[in-house]
């Protein structure tokens, strides 16, 4: 064919190419790359030829991707235009080299697609013709080699990741090599219909292929990919090549049944140990052979029939323990079962048998009404259809494809019932081997009483109540008709019943103690000795004879209708030997007619469940049976060797049909004789039609109603059970049956119920914990999401609600609670916040009762205990008391501190967590401040913590975000209600806690100087609030003195209250006093902080600190001179009161850097003790050189003690002769006491020299005229010399001008020396005042 | 991301969404599937699940659930998780009927009996394009939490595959470091498309 190249595509294919070839990056030339394949495969062949070399030249690309892509391109060409291939071929070769593995895999695949076409279209040709054209030819040519070339690298050790899809190809031309037997058998009439190849469709006379060539070579090649499996060479394999070898040779063997017999030997001696190959995993290929085996399993061709055994052995030796052989047994028995119930499988397959043999029963019961006509209905006859249909030689398509659907679905049962299973078999293994040695101890009578016993007391309740339970399928249909007998005997029955199966000793010695019926036990006996029976059938399936007995059903369907039988049997016998003595007791009564009518609408509910779960357990068992019976079979099948195994087949498919009938009936029986058993009830317990009841079937909320009614029924019964004793086993049992029973949730409520009506005298705490155990053990076990998320949240209903009501029925004393949440095997979470509820009231609940103060109690402690008992839980609840630790209230703050302080504190594991916590709150009421007032104070508080935070965070980050969280909460709560600083009592709320803890831990203590520089006002008086106490209750210890001695700046407040708490009532410690007088000296010049030891200083050190003393504000001067004076009660005044006295006075401003006014002040505060600060006192200060302020202190004294005139006068004459006017200020003061003191400082005044005088007189104008007055009194003035009168003017005195004139130079130079120091002592006193 | 990623699980809600939501975080090129036959949620009780259909939306699961019982499904986990799912895809999908989605080069199954589902799935398809899948099985419990842990677990060894050029050469050295570091028993198969 000619084509003429359509120029605008040709154009663009061309730009194409080359923009892929010039293109910059990946992305985009792969971008290219998808557009010109996408073109490319438009054109046809013509003009492909022409392109051809183009798209080959694409391949020098140096990235890998654009390689594989024009592998790609160039291979789908190939297939689309076949006569391509002696080009493509060769170019397939050499990618095959290509270093990037990714392109030589590609290369692989294109190859195969190749090949497959190529061979299609040549056998299709060949068929049409007997020569083929030489392009044909050569292409095929090509493609062998291609072929050959590839499986080069399938069979060379050691290429890596390539080889894998090698294999994959030989697996593939294997396939195309050999015949498919489910393929057509005929080529598709035309051409180009998608029919898959198959070789077959070549005959005799092929030009190229010969069948039987191409067979050789595909087993020739199998032989090869068999012979990598055999040891050594399977030794040198990689894992990925050893799963790729058996997955393909399980495909080949599915696919081509007749290599079955050459590939199984192989794959079954592949000795799973010896996959430790080169030391490593060995999972996967161990896996992929079992899935290849289960896979073989599933072959129902014949020839590979024989190989059953061998691969069920293989799969059970892998599994360690007969899984196989379960998992294939389920594969049997879900076969039957319609889709649907797949689902429901999980829930059949748990461990429970009760749970399981009623749903079962749900199916079962209804299948079997709805009829057996439907081929799937069950497992036996469509597995015996199956195997039919196969041994028939014509094997009809149709028939094949049902059989794979249904195979296909019982397969896909097996992995999904896998994992079930495995546990079903670990824990019934031991519970079916306990049922059958209780079934041999009691088959033997009264003698093994005491074995039994035994038994019983070396197995643990929960065992044994699955033992119970397993064998609950195993009691008489007919025990209830005891409880029919007479309305009193009805409990006692269900007790008796109940002990009996798990206690079957003392269910003897009840029995015959309460009711004196034997017959029971007979019954009881009866059935139990079925049981053995049935465990010696189970453990000898291979005993089971298939060979067709018509002797009875049993043999048929084996022991499960045994068991139905010996039910039959006894039947009768048993319900006649109960009602007769039940009639000799009891004669019916009004009351007891009354009560059959009760109980018709219970009873039957009981037995019809009691019915069903014997049903389904015979369903079950019966379908276990067979399997057994068909294994067997196999194994006959086998053992006629080669012979014909088609021989024999269809006489047990005969047989297995038989099997259904007979079995069938037997059900119905029984399930009449269930029916009538309820009907009997309330007709009459005589009469026994048994022929002719109905068989109902009840909806399924009729079967949640019965069962739950029989299990109310059952918890009454418990209630007296209390009385027996024995209760401990017994409350296993409950439980079991609470939390197993499909209608859990009901069920539970009801179990719930009765623990909580009575949980003292109920057991309820063993009880709960039983409960709670299943349920948390079902929580755990579980691998599917639906039961153990389902288990999980009956666990916290159950829970939360025993929880509820413990709390809220018992008072707080009660430690039932605590207890409780102690031995729970989970806490959840909502259980959890019930319990900070408790701990912290008012956090979620409305109103409080009012002993919210013992619940707070009772809640701590029971925090306590499970932060002692509870390690994995113990930050949640450490979370909860510390939450409760800064509670608003006081009264449950103060509680949870001391718990948390006293007890949790001391405990090493958590002790930083609390300290975390306390500081994180500690410091959040300094931040909430901070950040409102100043930022950068907030910074450096910020800082700090940070530092604080990461030398912990390493070790106990989980506690540093526990804390967080609640602080955060706080923070919001607090923000919420005050908004700015935190209020006094907030303040305290928050730091409570971390005082506590210093007074376990005194170096936390610094972290409150650290903080309290920045704190608000409130929050310092919070702070001081608390100092007392604490400081107190810490003592002096080394760690405080740390403290002491080094200060934060802007705590010195603190400092101050920490010391005077210190050394209040008590002598400090040397070190104590050192520590102050070295801060005081070198950082703290404060000597403020010397205040509360100064007691305790040595009375020269008091001197020398007295200036600065008197420096301090007026009231802490009183302070310190109260102290300084009454001294310690050790040693006595440090001072006497004249010593203080000179001391003030012995200051002198200026040197000392003194406010006078503060000096002056000072004095003041001296003379306002005055019983302190007497006459002798003030005397002992006049000496020389006077003190400044003396005269100020005389004139105060004159004030303070009017009294004291005289004493002053002397005073004053001293001071005229220490001549005082020397000094100008005391000069000034003496002037002023003159004035005021007289008139009795005249004599004083009169004793200056003349010219002191008149400068005195001038001074002080007032004094003139009273003491002139004074002079001129005859007997004064006589005594007065000359120069005085004149100065006083009494005497005519010429030089008085002159004298008046060196006075006035005089008094001016004192005027103003009085000036100046009225301005220095003003301006002093303004600054002091500043 | 050279390669493209499938997670499966039974119901695709718990573990197989856990590691899709994670994975696609990531930046992965990740997909997730169920293999079960229906969509089960748990529900009031064992016997009373919550089943859909696979395709039904997680918004529509969620607000059927939150519509009967919201306290329930919100203690159980159920509504935040769906939650999740919904943030993540639209809808749970079969891994049966996935054959549209085209080749995955890794699948992860976090359950035995998936992983053999995937495999038995794979091989009942045509094997024609030869193309390698590599199915690894990480077994993981089916409840919240393990699910997290699993799939940071599967993160992780997506990440080593990443790391190779092609995992033909390496699975096997991946494997055991793998199981080395996390001691955690993998599986895996290798499966054709």
């Amino acid at each position: 064919m000619v084509g003429i190249m359509n120029p605008v595509s040709r154009e663009k294919l061309e730009s194409l190419s080359s923009s892929v070839k010039f293109a910059i990056d990946l992305g985009s030339k792969l971008e290219l790359c998808r557009q010109l394949k996408h073109d490319l495969l438009e054109e046809d062949a013509a003009d492909l030829s022409e392109f051809l070399p183009r798209i080959f030249d694409l391949y020098s690309d140096p990235s890998g991707p654009v390689r594989k892509f024009a592998t790609e391109i160039i291979g789908e060409i190939g297939v689309k235009h076949l006569e391509f291939v002696p080009e493509i071929a060769p170019f397939l070769i050499t990618v095959l080299e290509d270093a990037t593995p990714a392109v030589a895999r590609q290369s692989i695949a294109c190859s195969i697609d190749l090949f497959r076409h190529t061979l299609e279209q040549i056998a299709i040709r060949g068929l049409y013709s007997s020569e083929l054209d030489s392009d044909l030819e050569s292409s095929w040519s090509w493609m062998l080699k291609l072929k050959e070339k590839i499986y080069s690298i399938a069979f060379q050790p050691g290429s890596g990741g390539i080889r894998l899809v090698a294999l994959k190809f030989v697996e593939a031309v294997i396939l195309l090599y050999t015949p498919n037997p489910n393929g057509s058998l005929e080529p598709p009439p035309n051409e180009g219909t998608s029919i898959e190849f198959n070789i077959t469709w070549l005959r005799g006379g092929h030009p190229l292929l010969n069948v039987g060539d191409l067979s050789i070579e595909a087993s020739q090649r199998l032989v090869l990919l068999l012979d990598q499996l055999r040891f050594p060479t399977v030794k040198s394999l990689t894992t990925s090549v050893i799963v790729v070898i058996i997955n393909s040779l399980s495909a080949i063997a599915k696919k081509r049944p007749a290599y079955y017999g050459r590939i199984l030997p192989v794959l079954l001696s592949l000795d799973p140990p010896s996959f430790v190959i080169k030391g490593v995993h060995v999972y996967g290929a161990h896996h992929a052979l079992k899935n290849a085996l289960l896979s073989c399993l599933k072959c129902t061709h014949p020839s590979a029939a024989p190989w059953r055994e061998r691969i069920l052995g293989a799969l059970k030796e892998m599994k360690a323990g007969g899984l196989a052989d379960l998992a294939l047994n389920q594969v049997h028995k879900i076969n039957g079962s319609v889709e649907e119930e797949k689902d429901d499988s999980l829930l059949i397959k748990e461990e429970k048998p009760l749970t399981k043999a009623y749903d079962a029963a749900g199916s079962n019961v209804g299948r079997k009404r709805s009829g057996t006509e439907g081929s799937s209905d069950l497992a036996e006859k469509d597995e015996v259809s199956g195997k039919r249909v196969k041994a028939t030689p014509s094997v009809s398509e149709e028939s094949t494809k049902e059989l794979n659907r249904n195979i296909t679905v019982s397969q896909g049962d097996i992995s999904s019932t896998q994992s079930s299973t495995r546990k079903v078999d670990v824990d019934t293994g031991p519970v079916q081997q306990l049922v059958g040695m209780f079934g041999a101890l009691v088959a033997q009578g009264e003698k093994a009483v005491g074995s039994l016993g035994i038994l019983i007391s070396n197995i643990s309740a929960d065992l044994l109540a699955e033992v119970v339970m397993a064998n609950m399928c195993n009691l008489p249909p007919t025990h209830p008709h005891t409880d029919t007998d007479d309305e009193l005997l009805e409990d006692m029955c269900i007790v008796g019943s109940d002990t009996q199966a798990k206690y079957p000793p003392s269910f003897l010695a009840d029995v015959i103690s309460l009711s004196s019926t034997f017959p029971p036990i007979a019954s009881m006996l009866n059935s139990q000795q079925s049981v053995p029976n049935k465990i010696v059938k189970t453990e000898g399936e291979e005993e089971v004879d298939v060979v067709a007995d018509p002797n009875s059903a049993l043999a048929y369907a084996g022991m499960a209708h045994e068991d139905e039988n010996a039910l039959l049997a006894t039947d009768l016998p048993v319900s006649s030997n109960i009602v007769l003595p039940g009639m000799k007791i009891d004669p019916p009564t009004p009351s007891d007619i009354h009560d059959t009518g009760n109980l018709e609408s219970g009873i039957p509910g009981l037995d019809s469940s009691f019915r069903n779960d014997g049903l389904s357990d015979t369903q079950a068992a019966s379908s276990l049976v067979s399997t057994d019976i068909e294994d067997a079979s196999q194994e006959q099948a086998t053992s006629f060797g080669g012979k014909s195994p088609l021989h024999v087949r269809p006489s047990i498919s005969i047989d297995r049909s038989e099997e259904l009938s007979p079995k069938a009936a037997v059900t119905d029986s029984s399930s009449m004789v269930s029916s009538t058993a309820t009907s009997v009830v309330s007709s009459c317990p005589f009469v026994l039609p048994k022929m002719s009841a109905p068989v109902v079937n009840l909806s399924e909320d009729q079967k949640d109603d019965v069962q739950k009614l029989a299990f109310v029924r059952i918890v009454e019964a418990y209630k007296q059970i209390a009385v027996a004793g024995g209760s401990q086993v017994r409350s296993s049992l409950l439980a079991y049956l609470g939390v197993e029973l499909p209608s859990e949730l009901e069920l539970q409520k009801v179990l719930r119920e009765h623990i909580l009506s009575d949980y003292i005298n109920h057991e309820g705490h063993e009880l709960t914990l039983r409960v709670l155990y299943r349920l948390f053990g079902k929580a755990e076990d579980e691998s599917d999401f639906l039961s153990c998320t389902t288990a999980a949240s009956a666990y916290e209903t159950f829970l939360l609600a025993v929880a509820e009501t413990l709390r809220d029925s018992f008072p707080p004393s009660d430690k039932s609670l605590s207890k409780l949440l102690g031995e729970a095997p989970r806490l959840p979470k909502s259980v959890l916040n019930l319990l900070g509820c408790l701990c912290s009231p008012g956090i979620s609940e409305k109103a409080e009762e009012s002993q919210s103060g013992d619940r707070v109690t009772q809640g701590l402690s029971t925090v306590w205990s499970l932060i002692l008992l509870r390690p994995p839980i113990r930050d949640v609840c450490l979370k909860i008391a510390l939450q409760s630790a800064v509670h608003h209230l006081e009264e449950v703050r103060m509680k949870a501190i001391r718990l948390v302080a006293n007890k949790l504190y001391p405990l090493q594991s958590i002790a930083q967590q609390i300290e975390e916590f306390a500081r994180e709150m500690l410091l959040s009421v300094v931040n909430v401040d901070a950040t409102e007032r100043t930022g950068a104070e907030g910074l450096i508080s910020e800082s700090h913590k940070d530092s604080d935070l990461e030398k912990s965070s390493n070790e106990h980050q989980s506690m540093s975000s526990i804390s967080k969280d609640i602080s955060a909460d706080v923070h919001q709560s607090e923000t919420s209600h005050s908004g700015s600083s935190p209020s006094v009592p907030e303040a305290q709320r928050c730091m409570s806690l971390y005082f506590a803890l210093c007074t376990k831990k005194h170096s936390l203590f610094g972290q409150i100087f650290i903080i309290y520089g920045s704190a608000s006002k409130e929050v310092k008086q919070a702070i001081h609030r608390h100092i007392p106490i604490l400081v107190r209750t810490m003592g002096l210890s080394s760690d405080l003195l740390e403290i002491i001695s080094d200060p934060p700046s802007g705590s010195e407040n603190l400092l101050m209250q920490v010391l005077q708490t210190l050394t209040e009532g008590t002598v400090p410690s040397a070190e104590l006093i050192f520590t102050i007088k070295k801060l005081f000296d070198s950082k703290l010049k404060d000597v403020e902080i010397l205040v509360p030891v100064l007691p305790f200083l040595p009375g020269d050190e008091v001197l020398l600190l007295f200036p600065h003393l008197v420096n301090l504000p007026l009231d802490k001067f009183q302070a310190v001179l109260t102290r300084l004076l009454q001294g310690s009660a050790h040693s006595g005044p440090v001072l006497t009161p004249a010593e203080v006295l000179i001391a003030i006075h012995g200051i002198v401003p200026e040197r000392d850097g003194i406010p006078l006014k503060k000096v002056t002040d000072a004095c003041n505060a001296c003379f306002e003790q005055r019983h302190i600060f007497t006459q002798q006192v003030l005397a002992k200060v006049e000496r020389i050189p006077l003190p400044l302020l003396f005269m100020r202190t005389v004139l105060q004294a004159i004030g303070a003690f009017p009294a004291l005139v005289e004493f002053i006068m002397e005073i004053l004459s001293r001071l005229v002769s220490k001549q005082i006017w020397q000094n100008p200020k005391l000069w000034v003061g003496f002037l002023k006491c003159a004035l005021l003191t007289k008139p009795q400082s005249f004599s004083v005044l009169l004793q200056l020299p003349p010219p002191q005088l008149e400068n005195a007189l001038n001074r002080t104008a007032a004094l003139k005229a009273p003491l002139v007055a004074h002079a001129s009194q005859q007997n004064i003035r006589n005594s007065l010399p000359r120069s005085m009168l004149a100065v006083l003017g009494l005497a005519p005195d010429t030089q008085s001008s002159s004298q008046a004139q060196t006075s006035q130079a005089h008094t001016g130079d004192t005027s103003n020396s009085e000036k100046d120091a009225a301005v220095t002592e003003k301006s002093k006193e303004s600054s002091s005042a500043i | 991301m050279k390669f493209r990623y499938a997670m499966v699980c039974s119901s695709n809600q718990n573990r197989s969404m856990e590691a899709h939501s994670l994975l696609k975080k990531q930046g992965f090129d990740v997909s997730s599937y169920g293999t079960g036959a229906h969509v089960k949620l748990p529900g009031p009780s064992l016997r009373e699940p919550n089943v859909y259909e696979f395709g039904t939306p997680y918004k529509h699961m969620f607000d059927d659930l939150r519509r009967k019982d919201p306290e329930l499904y919100k203690r159980n986990g159920i509504l935040p998780m769906l939650k999740r799912n919904l943030s993540v895809k639209l809808a749970p999908q079969r891994w049966q009927d996935n054959a549209a989605d085209g080749c995955f080069d890794i699948v992860f199954t976090f359950e035995e009996k998936v992983f053999d589902m995937v495999l038995e799935d794979l091989h009942n398809r045509d094997q024609v394009l030869l193309k390698s899948v590599l199915v690894i099985n990480l077994e993981v419990k089916d409840n919240h939490e393990e699910a997290a842990i699993g799939a940071r677990i599967a993160l992780d060894l997506c990440e080593q595959i990443e790391a190779v050029e092609s995992w033909e050469d390496s699975i096997d050295d991946i494997m055991v470091s793998f199981e080395n570091k996390h001691r955690r028993k993998l599986l895996y198969s290798i499966s054709f498309y």
